[in-house]
């Protein structure tokens, strides 16, 4: 009697098992095997505000999942983050989502990595012009937008990749992530941004003085070399454009012992002499536009002759002319460089030893006094590894200080000015960060298998009682309350 | 959600040991307190193993697995028999009848075990935002540690404890018991040499964990009747 019994408790047993098992693999099928959490260093679109009105990214703390582009329409996208690559950016998407302020958690833009701080290669060159272009339209459109969500730059590399495609098949899947699909979840713990204290601008001057001739009454002429090293692009982070040119060309004159300060105009014969076209402009200037169009427009209106020296033939606007994230070292072309910097050179020598109309090259090649191209690269690098927005350089910045020590190595007399940049403009700081992706299992994985776990351990607990107390003592146990009740009646 | 994945791989981990203590008899002879007694000796013993191990063998730069080193920690892990056959024969304990007191005994020496290597870890790590298995792996890892247990304390008690044993089994029993005693070190080979994955592995140790439990009760019942 009793091994029947026990016999049929088994194969009772046998099936709970069964189940369990095809429970677990429904189980296992749900969720992948992932992957350990990745890391990535990100950048903050710049935040500022300008007279009052605030633009660009207005937070910096982050906590969503993570969707692509292929999210299915109609999605509720208020507490996710878009990751989108480069090559997938369309200009008027994002400008739609901005416009019409339609709720997002948070964007995300993915730039492929030749334009990170490695030196991209020669690959793909035909690619850089088409990104280099959609860049900079998208720049334009975060910088002057007022964006009430965290918008992050962060460079592609192998993690990240596979983590976008992951996403992409879950979306494809129709589960965009949520707290009850799982999926992946990006944080990045940062606090919350605050105003860069009365922010800096530092100038930097320096004199050399020329040789007078003791019979001459007059004061020699002085020559101003102006040029600006700051930068201001969409991730303060990473705006190490280069106006590498005009630092090179002014770093380069110092060490030939020159800059007397004069006022001058270009001339043209050196120009061609050089194989360079130079256009002179003539421009009318408006003295009461509080902007001005040229850097050289500040000193004509002091009744200074001054002259701009640039590749672009129509004044840019505001914070267009001054690069961004699309200007990197590979697309300076040195030997351009190392050419400007000998046409200025030799114009000037010309202007100021009174050599004009003569052929001979004052700075040729070769020579003792030609220009070197080793030392235009090595500035040249060291500007394009450094971020260079203004208002987060430091007084003491190295970046500035170097630019001072190497500018007092060849001048006379070097002089160091801070301005305050209060009034118009107020930047707020966070501008890097570090963001954690992480693979997040669905509250239904947890629900399922506290499930399972109970049963197994009911399982387990009535395998037990079976086979050291037996099945009588399984079922006495529920059946405990109504014996009683028959013992009193 | 992540308190509730943490919750989920304690009670895997933990969970099963309470059901033991309450689904067999050992609840209604209380012995808890034989229980505790052997989860502390377990302390004891795992601290001496530290002793040794750091004593006698040399930390290798690589990953690899050394045959002379994994020799000697199988010799230290016979510790682990040395400290069993303590805590059921040296220690006082109510009247049990043999039967409970191997029971209990390898409750608590699991236990301890659980709590000592596994508690840790699930605290610091379920805890977290990143989902990975691990935590659910070590749990069906405490379940079968479980059973290799009680498994060991039952052949460890036939050894030391029961005089009168069928001759023909003593062999087996003693075979037995060092198969047993060193499923640590073959699960190290496991996972260094021939490189298994850690889900293969716990697949192995639960099945072995079963097939010496069945082993052990065979013979711990072969040797409850009277010998011939």
């Amino acid at each position: 009697m009793a091994t029947s019994k026990n016999s049929g408790g088994l194969r009772q047993l046998l099936e709970s098992t069964y189940s369990v098992i095809a429970l677990l693999f429904i189980l296992v099928a749900c969720v992948e095997l992932c992957d350990a959490a990745a890391a990535v260093d990100v950048y903050r679109l710049i935040q500022y505000d300008m007279s009052g009105t605030p633009f660009g990214s207005r937070f910096a703390a982050l906590n969503h999942h993570a969707s692509s582009l292929r999210f299915p329409p109609g999605a509720d996208l208020s507490r996710t983050v878009l990751i989108i690559p480069l090559r997938e950016l369309n200009v008027t998407f994002v400008r739609e989502y901005i416009t019409q302020k339609k709720p997002l958690g948070g964007l995300l833009f993915l730039l492929p990595e030749v334009l990170s701080f490695k030196q991209g290669g020669n690959k793909q060159v035909h690619e850089k012009g088409k990104m280099k272009k959609l860049l900079m339209e998208l720049e334009q459109l975060l910088v002057h937008s007022n964006i009430p969500y965290p918008v992050y730059f962060a460079f592609e590399n192998d993690d990240i990749d596979t983590v976008l495609a992951d996403i992409k098949k879950n979306d494809a899947m129709g589960q965009p992530a949520t707290a009850t699909t799982g999926g992946y979840k990006l944080v990045i713990p940062i606090a919350e941004p605050k105003k860069v204290a009365s922010p800096t601008i530092t100038n930097i001057q320096g004199w050399l003085s020329g040789l007078k001739a003791d019979e001459d009454a007059n004061q020699l002429p002085t020559i101003a070399i102006v040029a600006s090293y700051d930068t201001f692009g969409a991730a303060p982070a990473l705006s190490w454009e280069v106006t590498a040119m005009e630092v090179a060309l002014w770093l380069f004159l110092k060490w030939q012992g020159f800059s007397i300060f004069s006022t001058q105009t270009l001339r043209q014969e050196e120009a061609e002499e050089l194989d360079l076209k130079v256009v002179l402009k003539h421009k009318k200037i408006n003295i009461s536009d509080p902007r001005v169009a040229w850097e050289h427009e500040q000193f004509s209106r002091l009744r200074v002759t001054a002259a701009t020296l640039s590749g672009c033939p129509v004044a840019p606007e505001l914070f267009e002319g001054t690069g961004g994230l699309f200007d990197g070292r590979q697309y300076v072309n040195e030997t351009a460089i190392v050419r400007g910097v000998k046409l200025v050179a030799e114009s000037l020598a010309r202007h100021i030893y009174g050599h004009q109309g003569k052929s001979a090259q004052i700075f040729a090649d070769e020579s003792s006094l030609s220009v070197n191209p080793a030392y235009i690269r090595s500035w040249l690098n060291l500007l394009s590894q450094t971020p260079r927005v203004a208002p987060y350089l430091s007084k003491n910045d190295p970046f500035v200080m170097a630019l001072k020590k190497e500018l007092a190595g060849h001048a006379d007399e070097v002089n160091v000015q801070h301005e305050n940049l209060e009034g118009i403009f107020t930047f707020y700081d966070s501008t890097s960060a570090r963001l954690n992706i992480y693979q997040v299992a669905s509250v239904t994985f947890d629900l399922l298998l506290l499930l399972v776990l109970g049963s197994y351990l009911i399982m387990l607990f009535c395998f037990l009682v079976i086979t050291t107390r037996g099945v009588d003592d399984l079922i006495g146990l529920f059946r405990r309350p109504p014996s009683r009740r028959v013992k009193t009646a | 959600m992540t308190m509730f994945h943490f919750f989920n791989c304690a009670i895997l981990t933990f969970g099963p040991h309470a059901v033991y203590y309450s689904a067999t008899p050992l609840s209604e002879y209380d012995t808890l307190g034989t229980s505790v007694k052997a989860a502390l000796v377990y302390l004891g013993t795992a601290l001496v193993k530290l002793v040794c191990l750091a004593t006698f063998l040399q930390v290798s730069e690589n990953d690899g697995f050394d045959p002379y080193q994994e020799i000697l920690k199988a010799f230290i892990g016979f510790i682990d028999v040395a400290g069993l056959y303590f805590a059921l024969t040296q220690l006082t304990h109510r009247n049990i009848s043999q039967n409970h007191k191997f029971q209990a005994v390898g409750l608590g020496w699991a236990f301890a075990d659980s709590v000592l290597h596994r508690l840790a870890p699930l605290w610091v790590g379920a805890r977290g935002l990143e989902f990975t298995w691990d935590y659910i792996l070590q749990g069906l890892e405490a379940n079968a540690n479980l059973v290799l247990s009680i498994s060991l304390a039952a052949l460890v008690s036939l050894i030391w404890l029961r005089k009168n044993k069928p001759k023909t089994l003593i062999p087996i029993i003693y075979a037995c018991a060092g198969i047993v005693a060193t499923m640590p070190s073959i699960t190290s080979y496991l996972r260094r040499e021939l490189e298994w994955h850690f889900p293969k592995v716990i697949g192995f140790e639960l099945f072995t964990s079963l097939v010496m439990a069945f082993v052990s009760w065979q013979l711990f019942s072969a040797c409850q009747r009277p010998s011939a």
